[in-house]
C-alpha cells in the first residue's frame, strides 16, 4: 500500500546512465573489469566454554590464521591453518554428571585451496584436513560458479569428499573410518538495488563409523543421508545505514532429524569505521529415531535402556546432541576499521539450548540445560 | 605478473581547454600509437560538433533555423536523444537550446544585460519546441541554436577512453579540462588520485578523489564569470530565466560514463538548492561545494 | 505425504522465484550499496566457520550454506 521507505525524487544516476549507454561504442566501457582484489591476512582467536547446571563441560582455545592472496591475473590461493586446545569433560550418557569423561586434546587442522577465474565463472579446488590425538580427517572439494551476463545470477556448484579415522584412547574400536560425499547446488540472485538472495541445496551421503566411543550404550547407524535447504536474504536499509541479513535453514536426515534454523542478523553502521551487530539465531530439532529418553532399565540401572540386552547390536543413542530441542544463540559483533587495510573484530555469543523451547513442545525429557560462551577477536589486514 | 610499464604522459589542447592523457603502456612507442588514436578521436568530436567552426555539424543545424530540416548521422541522432533524456530528468533545466543566452551576457565587458533582449532571447529556448523525426532534425525558428557545450568535452572523454580501451589500454585515463575517464587503475591497483580545483583559489585543491575506472566531470562558476558588487555571474544559466544559478560554487560527480557524470553535475548546479537531492538520488558518487564554501559529499 | 518429500518441490518452486521473478535487472552501477562487507554473505568466512563447527557438534543438523570443514571427533 502506501511505500514506508522514501523513494528518490528523481532516478537521475541510473537513468542518465542507461542513456548514456546508448551512445555509440560506449556499452562495453561502461562494463569493464572491476580493479584487482588485494591480499588478505586475517588473524583470529576463539575462545569457548560450554557448561550445564553444576558441570563446566568443555573449554576450546582456538587461535587461527588465514590468508588469501591473487596471483597474476587469473588464480587467487587461500591457506588456512587452526590450532585446537580442547580440555574438559562430556557426559557419557544423557547430562550424568558423575560419569562424566575428562579429556585433553590438541587438533590442527589445515586447509588450502586454488581457485581459477575465468570471465564471468571459477573454478576452485580444495584440501583439507585435520589430526587430533584420537581422529584424523582428509578432504577435497571441488567448486564452480557460474554467473549470468549482467553478473545478477551466480550458480555454483560444489563436491566434496571427507575420509575420517577414529582411534579412540579407550580402543572401542581401533581404526574406525567414516567417508562422506557432499553435494551443493546454490544460487545466489540479486534482487534490487538493496536486496541479494541466496538458495542452497544440499546433500551428504556418509557411511562408515557414527557412533560416539565415549559415550555408553551408543551404537549409530552405520550411514547417514543429510538434505539441507537454505534460504538466505541480505537487504540493505538506508535509512539505519544498516543490513539485515536473515536466513532459514530447513534440515532433514535419515537418522530421523528435522530442524529449522532461522537467523536473523542487523549489522548497524554506528561511525564511518564502526559498525554493531547484533544477532539472534534459534534452531529446533527432532530426536533421532533410535535416540532414547533417560528411563533405565530397572534391572540393569543407568546408562542402560528398558529391555536392553547385551549383544545384540541394537541402534540406540543416549548423546544429547541427537535429543529434541531448541536453542538460542544471542551474539553481538563489533568491527572497527582502523584504515583503509586494517580491521579489528570482536564477537560474543551466548548459546542455551533446552528441551522445552523445541518448537510445537515435545523436547526430550530428562536432560539438562546446556549453554555456552563464544568469544572471537580478529584482526584483518589487506595488502 | 608484475608487470614493467612505461608511464606516458601527453599534454595536448583541445576543446579550449589543457588536456593530458596518462597512459601506462608496455614501452614508449605503443604509449605514442594509444595517445594518438585517442586525440584523433578528440579532435573528430570537435570538428563535428563545436559551434565555432562553420563547417561542424551543430553550425549546420543553426544554420537551417527557420528552414529545412538538416538530416543528421546516427551519432548525432543519438546525442540529440540523450540530450532529450537529460532535458527530461533535469525536469527542463538542462536545455541544449540555452546557447543562444550567451549573446546576452558578456563575461569580458562585466555589464548584466539589457532586459528586453534576454527576453526576446529566452523566447528562442525551448528545447520542446525542436523537432526530431528519428532521422533528421530541424529548429523552427530563425536565431534558435544548439549547442553541445554542455556535453561535449565529457563525451569526447568517453569516446576517447573507448578507443583507447578497444586498443588495448587498461590503465590510464583521459582528461579534458577537468573531464575525466579513467581506463584502470594504477600499476599497483591503486586509484589515480584526482585533484579538484578549489573554485576560489585556482592554485589550490579543494579536495582529491580517488578512480579506478569511470568518469568524473566537474561543474563550477570559476570557468566563465564576472563578479559585480560582490556576486558572481557565472556561465551556467537557468534556462527560464536567463539568469545564472548561484547556489553552487563547483559539483564533481563519478559515474561510470564521463557524459554522465557531467550531466548529472550540471543538473545539479542547474537545480540550485535542489541539487543536493539530486546528487543524493542518483546514488552516485559527488563532492558539491555551496556558496559558502562548505562541502557536502556522498 | 511425508514432510520431507515437500522438499524438492519446495525447492523447485524457490529457484523459479528466485530466477523469473527478478523485476527489472539491477544495473552493474546500482549495486553500490551491494557491494558494501555487511551485505555480503562472507564477510566474515573465519567466523562464520567457527559457529557452523560449533553447532555441528553440538546439535543434530549440520551443513547448509557450503562451508567446506573439516571432520573433527568433536565431544
Amino acid at each position: 500500500m502506501v511505500a514506508t521507505e522514501k523513494k528518490s525524487v528523481t532516478p537521475a544516476g541510473s537513468s542518465l546512465l542507461a542513456a548514456a549507454l546508448l551512445l555509440p561504442g560506449l556499452m562495453h566501457l561502461a562494463q569493464a573489469e572491476s580493479p584487482p582484489e588485494q591480499s588478505e591476512l586475517s588473524f583470529k582467536f576463539l575462545s569457548y566454554q560450554d557448561s550445564q547446571p553444576g558441570l563446566e563441560r568443555i573449554k576450546v582455545s582456538s587461535p587461527s590464521l588465514g590468508l588469501v592472496t591473487r596471483l597474476g591475473d587469473h588464480w587467487s590461493v587461500s591457506a588456512q591453518a587452526t590450532h585446537d586446545a580442547i580440555s574438559g569433560a562430556s557426559p557419557r550418557y544423557h547430562s550424568a554428571i558423575s560419569s562424566a569423561s575428562q579429556m585433553h586434546d590438541e587438533r590442527n587442522a589445515y586447509e588450502l585451496g586454488a581457485t581459477r577465474y575465468f570471465e564471468r565463472a571459477s573454478l576452485s579446488l580444495g584440501v583439507n584436513g585435520s589430526k587430533e590425538h584420537d581422529y584424523r580427517s582428509q578432504g577435497l572439494s571441488l567448486e564452480g560458479k557460474l554467473a549470468s551476463e549482467d553478473n545478477n545470477s551466480t550458480w555454483s556448484l560444489a563436491i566434496s569428499h571427507s575420509d575420517d579415522t577414529i582411534n579412540p584412547v579407550n580402543l572401542v574400536v581401533v581404526d574406525a573410518k567414516k567417508r562422506t560425499t557432499s553435494w551443493m547446488l546454490g544460487l545466489t540472485q540479486v534482487w534490487t538495488s538493496r536486496d541479494v538472495l541466496q538458495l542452497n541445496l544440499g546433500y551428504t551421503t556418509g557411511s562408515g563409523y557414527f557412533s560416539d566411543p565415549y559415550k555408553i550404550v551408543d551404537n549409530r547407524p552405520d550411514s547417514r543421508d543429510q538434505r539441507t535447504l537454505y534460504l538466505a536474504w541480505n537487504h540493505y536499509v538506508d535509512a539505519a545505514q544498516a543490513a539485515l541479513r536473515t536466513s532459514y535453514r530447513y534440515y532433514n536426515d535419515s537418522w530421523g532429524i528435522k530442524a529449522h534454523t532461522l537467523n536473523l542478523e542487523w549489522a548497524q553502521k554506528l561511525a564511518p569505521a564502526l559498525s554493531l551487530t547484533p544477532s539472534l539465531r534459534y534452531t529446533t530439532q527432532s530426536a533421532a529415531s533410535f535416540y532414547y529418553n533417560p528411563t533405565y532399565d530397572p534391572v540393569l540401572g543407568a546408562p542402560f535402556p528398558v529391555g536392553y540386552s547385551f549383544g545384540n547390536g541394537q541402534i540406540l543413542s543416549p548423546d544429547q546432541r541427537l535429543s529434541a530441542f531448541g536453542a538460542i544463540t544471542l551474539g553481538l559483533k563489533a568491527d572497527w576499521q582502523f584504515n583503509k587495510d586494517m580491521s579489528f573484530n570482536l564477537a560474543l555469543d551466548r548459546y542455551q539450548q533446552r528441551a522445552s523451547w523445541r518448537f510445537g513442545g515435545g523436547g526430550s525429557p530428562g536432560l539438562a540445560d546446556f549453554n555456552a560462551l563464544m568469544i572471537q577477536t580478529g584482526l584483518d589486514w589487506k595488502f | 605478473m608484475a608487470q614493467a610499464w612505461t608511464d606516458c604522459h601527453i599534454p595536448f589542447k583541445a576543446m579550449a581547454s589543457t588536456c593530458e592523457l596518462r597512459l601506462l603502456a608496455p614501452d614508449a612507442a605503443q604509449g605514442q600509437a594509444w595517445a594518438e588514436l585517442a586525440i584523433a578521436e578528440v579532435r573528430r568530436i570537435e570538428q563535428k560538433y563545436s559551434r565555432y567552426r562553420p563547417d561542424s555539424v551543430v553550425s549546420g543545424i543553426n544554420a537551417a533555423a527557420g528552414g529545412a530540416a538538416v538530416e543528421c548521422d546516427e551519432e548525432t541522432l543519438a546525442l540529440l536523444n540523450y540530450a532529450n533524456s537529460v532535458y527530461l530528468l533535469s525536469e527542463g533545466r538542462f536545455d541544449i537550446s540555452s546557447g543562444v543566452l550567451r549573446r546576452a551576457w558578456d563575461f569580458k565587458a562585466k555589464q548584466l544585460p539589457e532586459p528586453e533582449l534576454l527576453q526576446s532571447l529566452c523566447a528562442l529556448v525551448d528545447w520542446r519546441r525542436v523537432e526530431r523525426d528519428g532521422r533528421s532534425v530541424r529548429l523552427p525558428q530563425a536565431g534558435m541554436e544548439l549547442d553541445f557545450g554542455g556535453f561535449g568535452k565529457e563525451y569526447a572523454a568517453d569516446r576517447a577512453a573507448a578507443v583507447l580501451h578497444a586498443a588495448g589500454a587498461r590503465h590510464g585515463f583521459v582528461n579534458l579540462g577537468g573531464d575525466l575517464h579513467a581506463l584502470g587503475p594504477q600499476a599497483d591497483g591503486s586509484p589515480w588520485l584526482i585533484a579538484i580545483q578549489d573554485p576560489r583559489r585556482p592554485e589550490a585543491l579543494a579536495a582529491e578523489i580517488e578512480l579506478c575506472s569511470g568518469g568524473l566531470a566537474t561543474s563550477g562558476d570559476y570557468e566563465r564569470f564576472f563578479e559585480l558588487d560582490g556576486q558572481r555571474f557565472c556561465h551556467l544559466l537557468n534556462a527560464r530565466t536567463g539568469w545564472p544559478v548561484q547556489h553552487w560554487r563547483s559539483v564533481s560527480v563519478a559515474a561510470p560514463l564521463c557524459i554522465a557524470a557531467g550531466s548529472c553535475s550540471s543538473i545539479a548546479m542547474l537545480a540550485e538548492d535542489e541539487g543536493l537531492q539530486h546528487l543524493q538520488g542518483s546514488g552516485l558518487r559527488y563532492l558539491a561545494i555551496d556558496a559558502e564554501g562548505k562541502h557536502h559529499h556522498a | 505425504m511425508k514432510k520431507s518429500q515437500l522438499l524438492w518441490p519446495a525447492a523447485a518452486f524457490c529457484v523459479l522465484i528466485l530466477n523469473g521473478c527478478a523485476m527489472q535487472p539491477v544495473q552493474a552501477w546500482e549495486k553500490g550499496k551491494l557491494a558494501q562487507p555487511a551485505m555480503k554473505f562472507d564477510q566474515d568466512p573465519m567466523r562464520k566457520a567457527f559457529l557452523e563447527h560449533v553447532y555441528a557438534s553440538k546439535e543434530g543438523a549440520s551443513g547448509g550454506s557450503g562451508v567446506a570443514g573439516g571432520g573433527c571427533g568433536c565431544n
